[in-house]
């Protein structure tokens, strides 16, 4: 990916190192960081279907069973009701479980153990047990998998209290994001766009450092208009920035990364500069997460909008498999909400 | 000798209260008489508690009444403390048995002050950090694969500790029930599955839950063994859960228990009077006449050893005082107000949460 990356808690830590960088896609990045956190912490442990011997489908575990044995390392059951479940159990018990559901599309098995038990064990127990765990899944279409291999059900989870819901999009986030992840104390909905696992190249420091969830990265600054996005579309919403630039217009890029809890603040303070906000995810319309920040925007920063909030999203359709492409938002759908929002 | 997949329910206490077999030597008349002791206060504070439901001061509560042996003997098997427990909501016996204050019960069943779970869950979903008494969800069989997590983690962490998970027959319709099993077998975890059968899940029975034979023989499909005990007779429970307990804790993996014991009570306050429904007088009529604490009884006194009248009644009064004591100085602690609300959600307070608790607050305080 291209565009600046900048954010306080970045420029922080990237003061802590040698300055040293390494180019790695965002699969090497999320292995890195299991490989790291394994290093550092012995509670953590990961499973899941075929993240044993085989790496992963996807080959996120690449070499891990190898490095820290069958113990810290295993096959599952495929069963995500157990999954989940056991990462409960095992959180609750005092370890740091990272579990990999194969895809997003599956967690449905194991979505009662993420709401009623991950979600809730703090609050109901009065603080008495939590669960910090992290489950981590990819999501999102482009990959020509049908509805599912695609899907993005990211706002079946950020409508539970109780649960943390992050997607990165850039080797550095996911890499920071998932080290933050396994080391906080709550539990962790960990998407990973998987349409950019290899696509999504971008520097990482050679030297420790995590990503606070929470916050959003401003990846291009602009003055006229506020493209938000977050996962798999953010290179699109960067291509149709530097299609709208070529038309002189400055457009801000920011990806949200992390849903819940989301940056309020960022998003406000770049609507309130450029007076227009055009909103990009690949999930369909009706409930998207987007419908969320929308509505902080033109609630808390009503008075600076100079256009209706706009939106692209996927269509209230089943994900597709011949028209893969046709149903994610792309470059051209998005430049034209933008264009839509600067003409209003 | 206790042998798993036996046809019928092992058993030591026929109906009658006569030794169907010679007694281990450790089941002493004082032990019987503090085992007695156990699950008459057990049956009184059900007594009590249902009373305090009709009296609208709680607004739910699940009677355990029929099952103490199956939950003093369960508590009475295992390490309490060290072992872990995964617990359904009709444990409250189990929990009295383990050690729980009643103080703690009765405080969570009226959300005060003084509810170690801060007021969050309705009545009956208590849990206790100090006995390793995990919090209760009302999502049936949602605790039996985490129970298998938590022994797996057991496992890996080299501890001599066990998981138990408990659960009523009803549960294991439910597909967490089997793939908590499943998991737990295939890991070779340390994890006791009791299943608590007291043969109807509200108004549905056994027999509309399952072809199944039984619940024990689904062991066999786990690749772990399934014991069959009378739940109604205090020291076979013991006995099998005990010999299934240090199974487990000798690191032969999971084991599964099915205790055959009866719900002599509605299942809640959604279907007081259950006779008038969906069975007979008839049928409960049978189970009461196997009651566990009446057995014990007639045990003991066959055996010389009986439960005097004046000392039952001192029993029986004695713990409604104590209920009444817990239930006054539960209440005098009051509830907790919205404050607390946004708290435990996650581990720090974020944002958007702040920002509803102020709105809140300022609601909250010009109501004043």
């Amino acid at each position: 990916m291209t565009g600046t990356t900048v954010t306080a808690t970045q420029e922080k830590q990237a003061q802590g190192g040698t300055g040293e960088t390494r180019t790695i896609n965002l699969i090497q990045a999320v292995t890195e960081a299991l490989a790291e956190e394994m290093e550092r912490d012995s509670r953590v442990v990961l499973f899941g279907e075929d993240v044993g011997a085989r790496g992963g489908v996807f080959m996120a575990t690449a070499g891990l069973q190898e490095r820290f044995g069958q113990a810290r390392v295993f096959d599952t059951p495929l069963s995500e009701a157990s999954i989940v479940g056991a990462a409960v159990g095992m959180a609750v018990r005092g370890l740091r479980p990272v579990a990999e559901i194969q895809f997003a599309d599956y967690m449905g098995p194991g979505f009662d153990q993420i709401i009623s038990q991950a979600a809730k064990i703090r609050y109901r127990s009065g603080g008495q047990f939590t669960a910090p765990l992290v489950i981590r899944t990819p999501s999102g279409g482009g990959v020509r998998g049908g509805h599912h291999h695609s899907q993005s059900p990211e706002s079946y989870y950020t409508h539970t209290p109780g649960l943390k819901v992050v997607m990165p999009s850039t080797p550095y986030d996911a890499k920071g994001m998932l080290k933050a992840a396994i080391r906080g104390d709550d539990p962790v909905i960990y998407f990973e766009p998987k349409r950019l696992y290899r696509a999504s190249k971008g520097e990482v420091p050679n030297h420790d450092y995590t990503v606070k969830l929470g916050e959003a990265a401003i990846r291009q600054r602009g003055k006229d208009l506020s493209l938000i996005g977050y996962g798999g579309v953010m290179p699109d919403l960067l291509k149709a920035a530097e299609a709208l630039a070529a038309e002189n217009v400055s457009v801000e890029v920011i990806d949200l990364r992390s849903l819940v809890p989301w940056d309020q603040d960022t998003v406000l303070q770049s609507v309130e500069k450029t007076g227009r906000a055009v909103l990009v995810s690949e999930a369909p319309r009706i409930s998207n997460f987007m419908g969320e920040v929308a509505y902080v925007i033109q609630e808390q920063g009503f008075d600076f909008l100079t256009a209706p909030v706009g939106q692209v999203a996927g269509f209230d359709t089943p994900y597709p498999y011949v028209q893969d492409k046709i149903y994610l938002p792309g470059p051209n759908r998005i430049v034209a909400a933008c264009v839509k929002a600067l003409n209003y | 000798m206790i042998e798993p997949f036996t046809p019928d329910p092992i058993r030591f206490i026929a109906e009658d209260g006569q030794p169907t077999q010679d007694l281990p030597p450790q089941y002493t008349p004082e032990l019987l008489r503090e085992l007695h002791r156990a699950m008459l206060q057990a049956r009184e504070f059900d007594r009590k508690l249902i009373n305090m439901l009709r009296q609208g001061r709680t607004t739910f509560y699940a009677q355990s009444s029929g099952m103490e042996a199956t939950q003093v003997g369960l508590a009475r098997s295992i390490r309490v403390g060290h072992d872990w427990v995964w617990p359904y909501y009709r444990d409250h016996t189990l929990g009295l048995a383990m050690g729980m204050p009643m103080m703690e019960l009765v405080s969570q069943m009226l959300g005060t002050n003084t509810d170690t779970c801060r007021g969050r869950q309705m009545p009956h979903h208590f849990a206790s950090r100090k006995l390793n008494f995990v919090s209760v969800s009302s999502s049936i069989a949602s605790q039996v694969p985490p129970a298998a997590g938590n022994a797996m983690a057991q496992k890996y962490l080299g501890t001599d500790e066990i998981t138990v998970c408990t659960f009523g027959d009803g549960a294991t319709s439910e597909g967490d029930w089997h793939a908590g099993l499943n998991m737990a077998g295939q890991a070779g975890a340390p994890a006791l599955f009791v299943c608590e059968n007291n043969q109807w899940a509200i108004s549905t029975n056994l027999r509309g839950q399952t072809a199944s034979e039984n619940i024990h023989i689904k062991a066999r499909a786990y690749g772990m063994p399934g014991f069959y005990v009378d739940g109604n007779d205090i020291v076979a429970v013991m006995e099998v859960c005990k010999h299934a307990a240090e199974w487990v804790r000798g690191g032969n993996g999971p084991a599964l228990v099915e205790c055959l014991t009866y719900r002599v009570g509605s299942h809640s306050n959604a279907d007081a009077d259950a006779e008038k429904s969906y069975r007979t007088r008839e049928e409960v009529g049978v189970w009461l006449a196997k009651d566990p604490i009446g057995r014990l009884e007639k045990l003991l006194e066959s055996l010389g050893h009986p439960i005097e009248a004046e000392e039952r009644a001192n029993l029986i009064a004695g713990t409604h005082r104590e209920v009444d004591d817990c239930i006054l100085r539960a209440e005098a602690s009051g509830q907790p107000d919205w404050r607390i609300m946004f708290e435990d959600v996650y581990a720090d307070l974020p944002s958007h949460l702040r920002a509803q608790e102020q709105a809140l607050r300022s609601e909250q305080e010009a109501l004043r």
